[in-house]
């Protein structure tokens, strides 16, 4: 799978703003931390992580910066930006909201 | 929130767009880690070095198309485009010189000509009159008295502002000769109405402009520079006009400007001949009516028609009388009265340089369309490999904007060396033109006529190039035999086209050249050649009575007539000068007229063998003697077009005649008549006349006069002689308006000449383009089927043939164009009818002449290639391509 298609629009996007909230990661860490904390439910690809990326820089919503990494090799750096941190709030909460109100339909149709 | 977010993605976007070299390393950079970085993850898990390194691009899942995923995300996409596209068409451009030379040139040409006409439009028409508030100044159609105007500044309330302003002429001594300047005799209200206050010191007020009130002058710009350096110390000084003193007390900006003859000083006219102010028959000031803001025109309108009526009654022989009452104190819109006359020369002007552009506009799309012909292949290949039409288009579009902007550039240095041309050639009598400059309106206008091109003329080859070409084009054997049929199709519509714009200027042109010669070959009804003239003004202080200027006549004429093989005389009004005056006369025994409803007749008054000397023929009666003396009895002789009109069938010599209302009576006898002659130039019919002597005349304010000196010495040695018997006599007489009668006649048809040139410049221009269209068309056809014409040579087709298989093609297309051109000229000259002089806008010499003119040269840029498809080597043609 070449698009992360499964995943609802956007979601991709708040997922990443969410891992940058904790500290600033190069995209390899990224990647993994992905992969992490969505177990193999959520399934991106390293390729579809990369002009994901690039495009919430675009939006200003996190900022890159080159840096060494851990193994001394210099990195690309990505961290939140305060609009990215407002983004992700507003996006959180809207997310909070349509999932609660399609689980709250689906227990409907169990019940 | 928005703003932000520009400042984390405008340096991003401008560092893709202008560092991509930087970003694309980045790039490289970040996903190369990523891959080490995996790869190592790899390794740790286990994987052999080459499954490790496997796996990881696995997981990338398609390196470049992801690069391409990133750029896309940072794309700015639009603007990158022109960018990228500004490149491709800078270096296609450069690699085909000759397409690029040939377009630019085409288009600075219709784009520079076209510029220039606009500037010239946008001084005359567009920028409008330098007074604040123009649309508020009205005048009246006919001069009016100060005591008329007085009334009706009385009587009115819709006016801010009446001004009224005669420009006589005034003796100034400044530095060595006498010179002759112009005064603006006026009202204190002149500059309200106006709406100009001096630079320099000030206007005099309403208390100073009274009769017996102080004499004060205030300068204009030009004149204080050019006398005084623009020495502000001359406030307070005295200076001499006409051999009074009088203070300047203020200088005018300089952009202070008067319809029609420009003056050099303003005084009050009350001050400075209170004689003349005071008569209410002296129709001599030009008004200037301010309305007040709040005012309508109608209102204003009706309170003139009021005073009017008012007038009539109260003064009825200086205002009932002038028959055309209902219009001659009609408010005019001071814009339609400055400009009325020339705004439709210049449009028929515009229009002209309109059709110049578009057949350079067409012989650009024809360039166009041949280049894409040429570059099909190219096309059809950047489309198989996926470029969406639309990007082609663009693409192409690019350039023909980018050449038509470069042509631009070239049309306004064009237009910069036309404007200069234009100046040396434009008549006096346009208005404002004197204001004429490549400003702000003219580039706006230059910058949307060459990106208009570039898109209209750029769109047309685009579309057949990249929609109806491509598909069949890859198809399609490379052994053409006729070229694209569509494309083809095209370029024979845009020749048609071509020829006939071509042929709408040339019939232009070539009614203008017709009316030209006429005009030129009319006999003006006296001898031009030898005659030097000038005016000469007698000052009144010095020249109050007519024993003095009698004298003084008397005094110039012997003075003149001693100098060897020199014959002169003089004339109060010269023909061609645009000089007259008019007297109301009566004709003795006929019913008495109501006063002032006399008829007018053309006065001029002579002195000396006057008629001989202008070769003006003698048609019955006799010419003024010496017998004709002050005292003797007063005679006149009157011209042919004054016995027409008030002699019919009769015998005009030997009644009497008198100017309406003197007093007491001065009955002239008419001694003879002669012939017409051109006074009021070449185009204009003479009106009757009476002319009358210097020795006998009881007007002895008629001051002026001009001396015509007839001798086969050059003028300028002429003219020094003639200055040292005049100074001999007078010493502080300016002479001015010196000119030989043929120069006279020449610059009365000035205005022809001016709209003559340009047509004919842009006729000029238009058949260059119209057969270098032909020419390129021709020649391409000829490429196109040079396989087709091997063929037909090897089948045994005779050269002959071939040149009319070729002529042929480009025959039908002249026939099509010119049968087109003949009709739309049909339609259109009408509207140069007042352009034109003693011929129909149909004249049907012009339209036979000209067609076969354009029908000839078309037929010879069709003959060039012609004869080089005749040479066709047979072997050679098959083996093209």
């Amino acid at each position: 799978m070449s698009k992360p298609s499964d995943l609802v629009q956007g979601t991709l996007d708040l997922l990443l703003l969410k891992i940058l909230t904790l500290e600033p990661l190069n995209g390899f860490a990224i990647s993994l931390r992905l992969k992490q904390v969505s177990g193999d439910v959520l399934q991106v690809s390293d390729g579809s992580l990369y002009p994901a990326l690039h495009k919430l820089e675009q939006e200003g919503w996190i900022k890159a910066e080159w840096r060494p990494s851990e193994n001394n090799r210099r990195a690309k750096f990505y961290s939140l930006t305060r609009m990215g941190r407002h983004h992700l709030g507003r996006e959180a909460d809207n997310w909070n909201r349509l999932s609660a109100a399609i689980s709250h339909v689906i227990k409907l149709e169990q019940a | 929130m928005r703003f932000e977010r520009w400042i984390y993605s405008i340096p991003l976007r401008l560092r893709s767009l202008f560092q991509r070299d930087a970003v694309e390393h980045e790039l490289d950079d970040e996903l190369q880690f990523h891959l080490e970085q995996k790869t190592q993850h790899y390794l740790d898990g286990g994987l052999t070095p080459e499954e490790a390194r496997r796996c990881a691009l696995r997981d990338i899942d398609g390196l470049e198309l992801r690069k391409e995923e990133c750029r896309d995300a940072r794309r700015v996409s639009r603007f990158e485009d022109l960018i990228q596209d500004l490149r491709f068409s800078i270096r296609t451009l450069r690699k085909a010189p000759g397409f690029t030379a040939a377009a630019v040139l085409t288009l600075a040409l219709g784009i520079g000509a076209n510029a220039a006409i606009f500037s010239v439009v946008n001084a005359v028409l567009l920028r409008g009159l330098p007074y604040p508030n123009s649309e508020q100044l009205f005048t009246l159609q006919s001069n009016q008295s100060l005591p008329d105007l007085e009334d009706i500044q009385r009587q009115t309330n819709s006016f801010a502002a009446i001004g009224g302003i005669t420009k006589p002429a005034l003796d100034f001594i400044g530095q060595g000769e006498p010179v002759q300047i112009y005064g603006g005799l006026c009202n204190a209200e002149l500059f309200d109405a106006l709406g100009f206050t001096p630079i320099v010191g000030r206007a005099f007020s309403r208390a100073e402009d009274s009769y017996g009130g102080p004499a004060l002058v205030v300068l204009t710009h030009g004149f204080w520079m050019r006398y005084f350096g623009g020495d502000a110390a001359i406030l307070g000084k005295s200076i001499r006009l006409s051999g009074n003193s009088y203070t300047v007390i203020g200088v005018l900006p300089r952009e202070f400007w008067l319809p029609g003859r420009p003056v050099d000083v303003l005084a009050s006219l009350r001050v400075v001949d209170p004689s003349a102010a005071k008569e209410r028959g002296v129709h001599f000031l030009h008004t200037f009516f301010r309305l007040k803001p709040s005012t309508s025109i109608a209102q204003a309108s009706a309170e003139m028609g009021i005073v009017d009526q008012w007038l009539a009654l109260h003064y009825p022989e200086d205002n009932t009388a002038r028959d055309f009452t209902d219009i001659h104190r009609r408010l005019l819109s001071l814009q339609d009265a400055i400009f009325g006359d020339v705004r439709p020369e210049l449009l028929v002007l515009f229009a002209a340089v309109g059709l110049v552009l578009l057949i350079a506009c067409v012989n650009f799309a024809s360039l166009q369309l041949a280049r894409c012909a040429t570059r099909q292949r190219e096309i059809a290949i950047r489309a198989a490999l996926g470029a969406p039409s639309g990007r082609l288009i663009r693409q192409m579009l690019t350039e023909s904007v980018l050449l038509s902007l470069l042509g631009g550039v070239a049309g306004l240095v064009l237009a910069a060396l036309g404007v200069r041309l234009l100046m040396t050639l434009t008549p006096a009598d346009l208005p404002r033109i004197a204001n004429t400059s490549i400003d702000t309106a003219v580039l706006g206008f230059t910058f949307a006529v060459s990106l208009l091109t570039g898109i209209v003329f750029g769109l047309v080859p685009a579309l057949s190039a990249t929609l109806f070409g491509v598909s069949a084009k890859l198809k399609e054997d490379t052994r053409t035999t006729a070229g694209g049929a569509s494309g083809h199709r095209l370029r024979k519509f845009l020749v048609v086209s071509e020829i006939a714009l071509a042929l709408v200027l040339l019939i232009s042109a070539g009614l203008m050249i017709r009316s030209f010669v006429l005009l030129h070959r009319i006999d003006p009804g006296f001898r031009t050649d030898n005659l030097l003239t000038m005016r000469l003004q007698l000052p009144e202080a010095r020249y109050r009575e007519q024993t003095k200027q009698r004298q003084f006549h008397r005094e110039l004429l012997d003075g003149l007539n001693s100098i060897p093989g020199v014959q002169a005389a003089l004339v109060s009004e010269l023909p061609m000068t645009g000089d007259y005056l008019t007297h109301n006369f009566v004709i003795e025994g006929r019913p008495r007229l109501p006063a002032g409803s006399e008829p007018e007749v053309q006065t001029r008054t002579v002195a000396g063998d006057y008629f001989r000397l202008m070769g003006i023929p003698l048609l019955a009666g006799r010419d003024f003697g010496p017998q004709d003396r002050t005292g003797g009895q007063h005679v006149a002789l009157v011209n042919r077009a004054f016995v027409a009109q008030y002699f019919p069938g009769q015998d005009a010599v030997g009644a009497r005649v008198d100017w309406a209302r003197s007093d007491p009576p001065d009955w002239m006898t008419i001694v003879g008549v002669v012939g017409d002659i051109k006074h009021f130039g070449p185009s204009e019919p003479e009106e009757p006349a009476v002319y009358d002597l210097y020795s006998q005349t009881a007007q002895k304010w008629k001051r002026w006069m001009y001396p015509t000196i007839r001798g086969a010495a050059a003028p300028g040695a002429l003219l020094a002689q003639v200055k040292e018997r005049l100074w001999a006599i007078d010493n502080q007489l300016p002479v001015t308006q010196v000119f030989t009668m043929n120069e006279i006649v020449a610059s009365s048809l000035d205005h022809q000449r001016f709209n003559l040139t340009l047509l004919g410049i842009f006729a000029a221009v238009a058949l260059a383009l119209a057969v270098v269209g032909i020419y390129g068309v021709m020649s391409y056809a000829i490429t196109q089927r040079t396989n087709e014409i091997g063929i037909r040579v090897a089948l045994g087709a005779q050269h002959s043939n071939i040149l009319w298989l070729i002529l042929g093609q480009g025959l039908r297309l002249a026939l099509v164009g010119s049968s087109l051109g003949i009709v739309v000229s049909f339609a259109l000259t009408r509207y140069m009818s007042h352009l034109l002089f003693g011929i129909s806008p149909r004249d049907p010499q012009t339209f036979v002449a000209i067609p076969f003119v354009l029908f000839t040269v078309a037929l010879l840029a069709c003959y060039i290639p012609a004869r080089r498809a005749m040479r066709v080597d047979p072997i050679v043609a098959l083996r093209y391509e």
